[in-house]
């Protein structure tokens, strides 16, 4: 018989080719990767791809619409478009969404017919403002704010204050006129499930092994403990990076910087083999695998949540192991970030996947020698 | 790089010696020390918890001895792990197959781990009786059928030293036979056989030698007559019927220089009719050492 002592990467080789094999053939998780697959490209393509920054404003008597119109283009206020209305029934209408057939605005301003002379002699006036429940708090008050603008304007009086040049200085990046799309934003929300769905599938696979004991019988042929841990982190890796990459082919997003995307991508999926080599060390069976890595992966997914919603992430956001993973995918593929640009968060997702990975190596190799 | 054969045909296969294993404070072996020849199967019995299994896992190299020493084949199994691991075949207590995977499948894949180029796995299965169910995974393998399969995935590297855990624990005769032919076919190539079991009539009938142990220390160590021999009891019963119609049994213990006219005294007087002999077990002879049974 022809025999000799296997390469290290020859032995990993055929642990992950066996590995593969096990995976394919496991019907539960081949249907769920393939039904999370589907659901997130289908709710990638449902998703609104646009933001639309302009608010509508309604306004009676109709005649004062252009006037409107000019102080907010005067004023920058490139997002306003103003649409005159007959009377104030119709405009309420336009406001609430009943319009029959006619324009719909989220603002309605109900100036009585005298508005303007009663303005210039500086009598008093009652304007109604109507806004749609959707509108929120700040752009009422900036509709209040409009109307007095514009009762000074026809009056012929001066403004009371004075703005400098370009009226607000924005510090950081300004993201005015350019906002995510809601498709964007959950964009790596998606790409993270699928790389969880992945980590839960090597998890299961690790658990049922230690629970059968198959891993002693690979421990006690040349293979090593490390070789079977290496094998286990490749496939998790593999399977978790193919579904990603998968993913990104179905909803083409392969946009931005590439290199850098594929980067965060390669981190994300160790980090999540990690996790999977954690869980499936710790978990008995299926369930119990299952809730540990549920468990493990819902911290790691709040990172994702808190890009749906404008401003920065709190400290404690910052400072989870997910968080450097998303902020790289957000950077390379919607704002076309480069690698050199992206390094802190490359770093931190580094840094975390090294240490996660380490931990899991860790728990499994214990687990493995227990067997 | 190429398996060596690192010892020669005069040194023991397994060599243990003076090999102790703690868990914590809790020693399970204590200076344990054993040989086995080339060709030679040792029956290893001992009750559950009497360190059976920890020494397989020491001899298998999944545990490091606290102390003492073990070769296999000559060399040293804490400096050459990885060599003699290539060497050995272990057939483990729990079916530890995978359900998804072929019988095929299985040998390709371990035979991958062994570095062998050359397996021919329907051989292989043929030897075991699982020829005509190779391609079928073993989620739909009876229980007999698995263990066939481990014991072929045991010798997917044509091992020079075998180790088997209660290789036909549980199973049809039929099953237990065909196991109990290959153990015997690997010892007379010249393979070193341990094997652990409960059943004494398979230990009496498979090994050359019989090890007990008993709470991690070695009791007794000969071939089963020699033990039956050394520590049994030995004598006939004799059944005769009397001239009355009534039947009799006497016991002659054939202990003494005398037994042969205490036997044949036995058989007059009457019709006899039947002669049976009260050999002690290899359980009789661990129960009398050990004080305790092996369940």
């Amino acid at each position: 018989m022809k025999r000799a002592i296997p390469s290290r990467p020859a032995l990993v080789a055929a642990i992950v080719r066996k590995d593969l094999l096990e995976f394919s053939r496991d019907k539960l998780w081949v249907a769920l990767t393939a039904m999370a697959l589907v659901m997130f490209v289908v709710i990638f393509w449902l998703l609104p791809d646009r933001v639309d920054e302009t608010i509508r404003v309604g306004i009676v008597p109709s005649g004062l619409a252009s006037a409107l119109q000019q102080l907010a283009l005067a004023d920058d206020e490139v997002g306003l478009e103003v649409i005159g209305f007959s009377d104030e029934e119709s405009l309420r209408a336009a406001v609430a969404g009943e319009a029959d057939g006619g324009p719909e605005v989220q603002v309605g301003l109900a100036l009585p017919e005298a508005f303007v002379v009663r303005v210039a002699t500086r009598q008093d006036v009652t304007v109604r403002v109507y806004v749609d429940a959707a509108v929120p708090r700040e752009v009422r008050g900036a509709m209040t704010s409009a109307v007095r603008e514009l009762a000074l304007m026809l009056s012929g009086a001066p403004l009371p204050v004075t703005l400098p040049e370009g009226d607000v200085i924005v510090l950081g990046e300004d993201r005015a006129g350019d906002q995510l799309p809601l498709r964007e934003r959950l964009r790596p929300l998606l790409v993270f499930f699928v790389l969880i769905t992945e980590s839960l599938a090597l998890a299961s696979l690790i658990a049922s092994e230690v629970a059968s004991r198959t891993v002693s019988a690979i421990v006690v042929t040349p293979a090593r403990v490390a070789d079977l841990i290496s094998a286990k982190g490749l496939t998790g890796t593999l399977l978790a990076l193919s579904q990603a990459l998968l993913l990104l082919l179905l909803t083409r997003s392969f946009v931005g910087n590439v290199p850098a995307l594929l980067l965060a991508l390669l981190l994300g999926a160790v980090l999540v083999s990690g996790i999977a080599l954690l869980t499936g060390s710790a978990g008995r069976d299926f369930m119990s695998t299952l809730f540990l890595g549920v468990l493990f992966l819902i911290p790691l997914m709040v990172p994702s949540v808190a890009l749906l919603f404008p401003g920065s992430a709190s400290v404690w956001v910052q400072v989870l192991p997910s968080y450097g993973v998303l902020q790289a995918l957000v950077g390379a593929s919607s704002y076309g970030r480069g690698v050199l640009e992206l390094i802190p968060y490359l770093a931190s997702a580094a840094a975390w996947a090294a240490l996660v990975f380490a931990l899991g190596w860790f728990a499994l190799a214990r687990k493995v020698a227990r067997a | 790089m190429t398996q060596s054969r690192p010892s020669t045909q005069t040194t023991p296969a397994i060599s243990v010696q003076d090999v102790r294993f703690s868990y914590g404070s809790r020693e399970a072996v204590r200076g344990l020390s054993f040989e086995v020849a080339r060709g030679e199967v040792l029956g290893f019995l001992g009750p559950n918890g009497a360190g059976k299994s920890t020494t397989i896992k020491m001899l298998t190299g999944q545990y490091r001895p606290s102390a003492g020493r073990i070769e296999l084949l000559g060399s040293d199994l804490a400096r050459h792990r990885e060599e003699l691991q290539g060497l050995i075949g272990v057939c483990f207590e729990e079916k530890n197959l995978y359900p998804s995977l072929s019988g095929v499948e299985h040998l390709r894949f371990f035979a991958r781990l062994h570095g062998v180029k050359d397996l021919d796995s329907e051989a292989l299965l043929e030897r075991v009786g699982l020829a005509t169910r190779g391609r079928d995974r073993v989620a739909g393998y009876s229980k007999g059928m698995r263990q066939r399969l481990m014991i072929a995935r045991a010798l997917v590297n044509d091992p020079e030293v075998l180790i088997l855990d209660e290789p036909s624990d549980g199973l049809d005769p039929v099953s237990a036979q065909t196991i109990r032919g290959v153990i015997r076919e690997q010892a007379e190539g010249g393979c070193a056989v341990l094997i652990t079991t409960h059943d004494m009539w398979e230990a009496d009938a498979l090994a050359d030698r019989v090890a007990f142990i008993n709470e991690g220390k070695l009791f007794a160590l000969d071939t089963p007559e020699g033990l039956k021999l050394a520590f049994g009891k030995r004598s006939v019963r004799v059944r005769v019927r009397l001239a009355s119609g009534e039947v009799a049994e006497r016991v002659v213990e054939l202990d003494g220089e005398e037994s042969a006219e205490k036997l044949a005294q036995a058989t007059r007087g009457g019709e006899l009719l039947t002669i049976h002999t009260d050999e002690a077990t290899l359980e009789d002879v661990f129960v009398r050492m050990t004080g305790r049974g092996l369940a």
